[in-house]
């Protein structure tokens, strides 16, 4: 089975190929279907897989297949090949897995779409990067899902064309991830440059013996390989594409920004675990970047009201708990939460979707209450979702959240303080999210509320099935008893050598059971005072978020308004570089300003724009400038 | 000359005496598609010679001519794209006023030229293969006698190009009069080690001309001009096939005189191609004209060649073929669908021209989003592969500043190829055209287009073959 490797990505690709060549003339269901049926038998050939790496000794789970040779030259030689160890694996699974769940939720989402055949093929391209991505065996291949999977990403969040906002929020997302991309590449060749390859298991089996433990060099490479992380895992400072992709269809921004694309930045950082475990700075900077994003991006999540926003938020925030994670060499963890994340997020933007299909595309909560009524399905999902993400046990993110908490506390109290504090503003905002929805009275505008239904069974199916994901999802990692963490039994060989080089620096004692049940407790204690707190504001006591909102007005102006920090950027890069610009090319035409949308672009145009006035059309300035080059090249040769 | 020598030259011969055949062919009847056929038989011909050949290579024939590898390599690129060119040529000159006739043996002049340029060792044979490549570049860019813009790219390119030349002959002329020969090799000898002011002129003349035709900054002024006012198809051939012979001549010239291993001179490189690869990808972010965005990207692209060639010299050899093979298919590819897309009034230069092309016409759309997609090196394109050559090359010469600004400036250069691609993406301004009144050449046209994009994924995909057809062939030369 393993020889079949390449079947994963292939399939989805496959699927591209029909619909986009023959889908024409096909009707819209069989579209719909060829499009998730192709993501679907990734699925299930994963699974076989992960079967038989399961039979094989848990020291020897690392296998390695080339289909070809991609590029060879002199010493170099990329090839074609995947690499199938339990990360690996995980990660294959969470993206055919949920992939395939949110494809069928698609066939009834998008129905009735006009472009509903072009859906299918960017979300069948999307998987195609995606599988590409976390299944390649080394940094290469790996960049090409990472190119592949913004493209789609860019081609999906640009969906509805015709809005100007979703294209600029496109346009958006790709500037700010190239910013990311090119720190990703830097690190990359400068990692083919210390090692001669691009394969993983060289790299990292050759890592320790070449590099200084905590040397410039792995620390550089680190950083610049984060930087590409925070790019696409939309941490800070490169976060502010997220909240804008959520122009895109709602499935989009369950596949891509919150199940999958946007971990791909937690994955890269988990598989070079041993490089960031030997750069203490880099990994020290993981987990600051990382808490930081917890709290903060929670906090504006609270005020928000377009119910995709807070959840555009909220994964921003869950993100940067699987950074701190990794940072605080919890790489396991990290990847324990990416999982149940990627259950509890996808249903709930499925089932916010869902809302928005009864609504008639309506986003604003202020404009919601009291669905429970009509759309029992959605509400009651959600509610697990909700239970989830806000750690209540029995539920998956319980366990997962839960680990990491403990994990940050074990490293330094003060990231503990700062998860913890996360995690009851995260369990507010998605109890807020609940009560104004679905509880309470009804503010729906009559002509909607004449028309509320709950979803067709298509869409209600896939929500249920990750409802239940989200329930029992974190049994797989039980923690305390001996072996029953399965999870992490199973991805330990994964991280071994980088465990080994942490816990060789750091001065660990055993930790006692009662100071893990007890920070379990808390936590748990945590999510339920944040359900109360949400309860007493929106139902109990349904005038108080006014009274809050005016009593604290500055500061929630200011967390409203995200910390004006989009307008800071704006300021920063777009005003403050045009005006200087402007200033220095005053006497240029500033025609070239017009649809600017980004201040690297902004700047870079204006230098074009001094460029071009050299460019005047007429042969005796073209001559002039040749004569000058030759000039130039000769009075620098022969005067040297 | 042996017989057997004379032999060798088959290709070039082959090459030679089709253009004749076909002003012939011309003589006896005007019919356009005879001409174009009499041309395919003879680029096809000449192709089947560069086959038989290749067991006699490597072997100087006369001072003047060298076969080897590396020139049936080039060789038999330039046919390939002639061809290509030709079939492409044909639907778009259909439309168009005047007798179409003419532009095909113009055409194989020029590529007789280019043959020439890439397989000269010898400043002679250099020069003539230049001009004669050159005087048919003139003619053909003109070629519309009816567009005034034509005309004055020709002209342009006429008066700019003999300024240049004269540069040329001049440091010809300068290394000459030091050395005493014509031929590189021995140039290169009497050259060693001592360089004074008037060898380091005459390299410097020489530099200077080959940069213009390459168009690399400061040299670059014609371009945007001239690929604005040339016939599509012939933007094409200027931006390969022109370009790609003397790339070529650049590569065997400094392969024979290492005098890039020499600090300044290396240097000057460096700034030409430090230069281009920031102008070319800045000013093309300005263009609204998309034959002109090309020019400018053109001008980035041979900068980034030229990061490759002050590369190692094994590494270079194969960064350059490669890319240029990539730059090849995607940039032919980009102005045949200028070509097929442009009506017989005008050409569809302006971006707006391209509002919603992937809804009404979506097969030339995806075509045409391939090949800017491998333009600006997204992966799974041949571009890419290519781009990853010459970073590859640079990096392993630690050429540390060269290759962070040819990361930075790919990511600039990813906003007007996406800006290209996001108007194709647009709503459309005009329904789904039915495709009316096909012209006649248009299925040629199609086809060629369909091959391009092919090569373009495969190669993007699957490299291994070309890449082992690269070294084979450096094996077969001095490198």
């Amino acid at each position: 089975m393993f020889d079949l490797v390449w079947l994963i990505p292939l399939f989805p690709l496959i699927g591209f190929f029909l619909n986009a060549v023959f889908g024409r003339e096909w009707p819209e269901k069989v579209n719909g279907w060829v499009g998730s049926l192709s993501v679907g038998a990734s699925f299930v050939v994963a699974c076989l897989i992960l079967k038989e790496l399961l039979a094989v000794d848990p020291a020897s789970r690392s296998v390695e297949k080339v289909v070809y040779t991609w590029m060879v030259s002199g010493n170099l030689n990329v090839p074609v090949g995947f690499l199938m160890d339990p990360l690996g694996m995980v990660m294959m699974m969470v993206v055919s897995g949920v992939g395939f769940i949110i494809h069928v939720y698609s066939i009834g989402y998008m129905h009735g779409e006009v472009g509903y055949r072009r859906y299918f093929c960017y979300l069948n391209l999307f998987v195609f990067s995606m599988l590409i991505l976390v299944s390649a065996n080394n940094f290469l291949l790996m960049f090409v899902g990472w190119e592949g999977v913004g493209l789609c990403s860019y081609l999906l969040i640009g969906y509805y064309y015709e809005k100007k906002s979703a294209a600029d929020a496109g346009k958006k997302a790709f500037v700010v991830n190239r910013v990311g991309d090119f720190g990703f590449m830097l690190g990359m060749f400068l990692l083919f440059v210390t090692f001669g390859t691009f394969n993983y298991t060289e790299i990292f089996a050759a890592a320790p013996k070449q590099l200084v433990q905590g040397g410039i060099l792995v620390t550089g490479i680190t950083l610049l390989l984060f930087v590409g992380a925070t790019g696409k895992s939309a941490q800070i400072p490169l976060y502010t594409w997220l909240p804008d992709a959520m122009e895109g269809p709602t499935p989009v921004s369950a596949l891509i920004h919150a199940a999958t694309m946007v971990t791909a930045g937690v994955y890269m950082v988990a598989r070079c675990s041993i490089l960031f475990a030997m750069a203490p700075i880099s990994l020290y900077t993981v987990a600051v970047i990382g808490g930081a994003t917890a709290l903060y991006a929670a906090t504006i999540g609270v005020t928000q009201f377009d119910i995709k926003r807070v959840l555009a938020y909220s994964t921003i925030s869950q993100l940067g708990y699987m950074f701190m994670a990794c940072g605080v060499g919890a790489f396991a963890s990290g990847i324990f939460h990416l999982m149940t994340h990627a259950f509890f997020k996808a249903l709930l933007f499925m089932a916010a979707g869902s809302v928005m299909h009864a609504m008639a595309g309506e986003l604003d909560m202020r404009k919601m209450g009291g669905l429970r009524r009509q759309l029992p399905w959605t509400h009651w999902t959600y509610i697990f979702g909700t239970l989830a993400i806000a750690g209540i046990f029995p539920f998956a993110g319980f366990f997962s959240k839960d680990e990491i908490l403990f994990y940050a506390f074990e490293k330094h109290l003060g990231f503990w303080i700062w998860g913890a504090v996360a995690a009851i503003v995260t369990s507010f905002y998605m109890f807020r999210s609940v009560f104004m929805t679905f509880w309470g009275e009804s503010r729906v505008d009559a002509h909607t509320a004449h028309h509320l239904h709950e979803s067709p069974p298509i869409m209600v199916a896939p929500l249920v099935v990750l409802a239940v994901l989200s329930l029992v999802g974190g049994l797989v990692g039980i923690p305390i008893i001996p072996h029953w963490h399965v999870f992490g039994d199973f991805l330990a060989p994964v991280f071994a050598p980088a465990k080994s080089i942490i816990d060789a620096g750091a001065h660990g004692g055993h930790h006692s059971l009662a100071l893990e049940l007890g920070l379990m407790g808390i936590s748990l204690g945590i999510a339920v005072v944040g359900f109360f707190l949400a309860r007493w504001m929106y139902i109990t006591n349904p005038s108080a978020p006014d009274e809050v909102i005016k009593e604290f007005k500055g500061l929630h102006t200011l967390v409203y308004n995200k910390y004006w920090i989009d307008e800071l950027y704006d300021f920063l890069f777009v005003n403050s570089i045009v005006r200087f610009s402007r200033f220095l090319w005053k006497y240029f035409d500033d025609a070239v300003i017009d649809g600017i949308v980004n201040g690297l672009a902004a700047l870079v145009r204006e230098w074009g724009s001094g460029l071009r006035r050299f460019q005047t059309g007429l042969i005796r300035d073209y001559a002039l400038s040749v004569l000058l080059g030759v000039l130039a090249v000769i009075g620098y040769l022969v005067f040297r | 000359m042996t017989f057997i020598e004379l032999y060798a030259l088959l290709p070039l011969i082959c090459l030679a005496a089709t253009p004749v055949a076909a002003l012939a062919a011309i003589a006896v009847s005007r019919d356009h598609a005879v001409v174009t056929l009499v041309t395919l038989i003879g680029l096809g011909l000449s192709f089947f010679g560069l086959c038989a050949v290749r067991p006699l290579v490597p072997m100087q024939i006369t001072p003047l001519v060298v076969m080897d590898g590396y020139t049936l390599f080039f060789v038999g690129l330039i046919l390939i794209t002639t061809a290509a060119v030709a079939l492409l040529s044909y639907q778009y000159l259909e439309r168009r006023e005047g007798h179409p006739e003419e532009y095909y043996p113009l055409l194989l002049f020029a590529a007789l030229g280019a043959c020439v340029v890439a397989a000269s060792n010898h400043f002679a044979s250099f020069f003539v293969g230049l001009e004669t490549l050159g005087v048919s570049l003139y003619a053909l860019i003109a070629y519309q006698r009816a567009a005034p813009r034509g005309i004055e790219a020709g002209i342009k390119y006429l008066i700019l190009a003999a300024t240049a030349d004269a540069i040329l002959l001049f440091g010809m002329a300068l290394i000459y009069a030091k050395s005493g020969s014509l031929e590189f090799s021995e140039t290169a000898t009497s050259l060693a080690g001592d360089y004074s002011g008037l060898e380091m002129a005459g390299l410097a003349l020489l530099v200077s001309g080959i940069a213009f035709k390459l168009s690399l900054v400061p040299f670059h002024m014609w371009t945007p001009d001239v690929y604005e006012g040339a016939p599509a198809p012939i933007t094409g051939f200027i931006s390969t096939v022109s370009k790609g012979a003397v790339f070529a001549l650049l590569l065997r010239y400094f392969g024979e005189v290492p005098a890039q291993d020499f600090s300044s001179v290396a240097f000057c490189f460096s700034a030409i191609a430090l230069a281009s690869m920031l102008a070319g990808n800045l000013l093309a972010l300005l263009q609204d004209n998309v034959k002109r965005m090309l020019a400018y990207s053109s001008i980035a692209h041979l900068g980034y060649l030229l990061v490759a060639f002050l590369a190692q010299r094994e590494l270079a050899v194969t960064a350059v073929a490669y890319y240029f093979v990539a730059y090849f298919l995607s940039i032919l590819g980009a102005f045949g669908v200028v070509g097929i897309l442009s009506g017989s009034e005008g050409e569809a230069e302006d971006i707006k021209d391209y509002q919603g092309l992937i809804w009404r016409r979506p097969w030339i759309g995806a075509v045409f989003v391939t090949m800017l997609l491998s333009l600006a090196g997204i992966p799974l394109t041949a571009g890419f592969v290519g781009k990853f050559y010459v970073l590859w090359a640079g990096v392993d010469s630690s050429l540390w500043m060269l290759v962070l600004v040819l990361i930075g400036t790919s990511v600039i250069g990813l906003f007007y190829y996406l800006r290209l691609i996001a108007a194709m993406f647009g709503s459309p301004e005009a329904p789904r055209e039915e495709l009316r009144g096909r012209r006649a050449g248009f299925e040629a046209a199609a086809a060629v287009l369909g091959v391009l994009t092919i090569l373009v994924i495969w190669l993007g995909v699957y490299p291994s073959p070309l890449i082992e057809l690269i070294r084979r062939s450096a094996a077969l030369s001095g490198f």
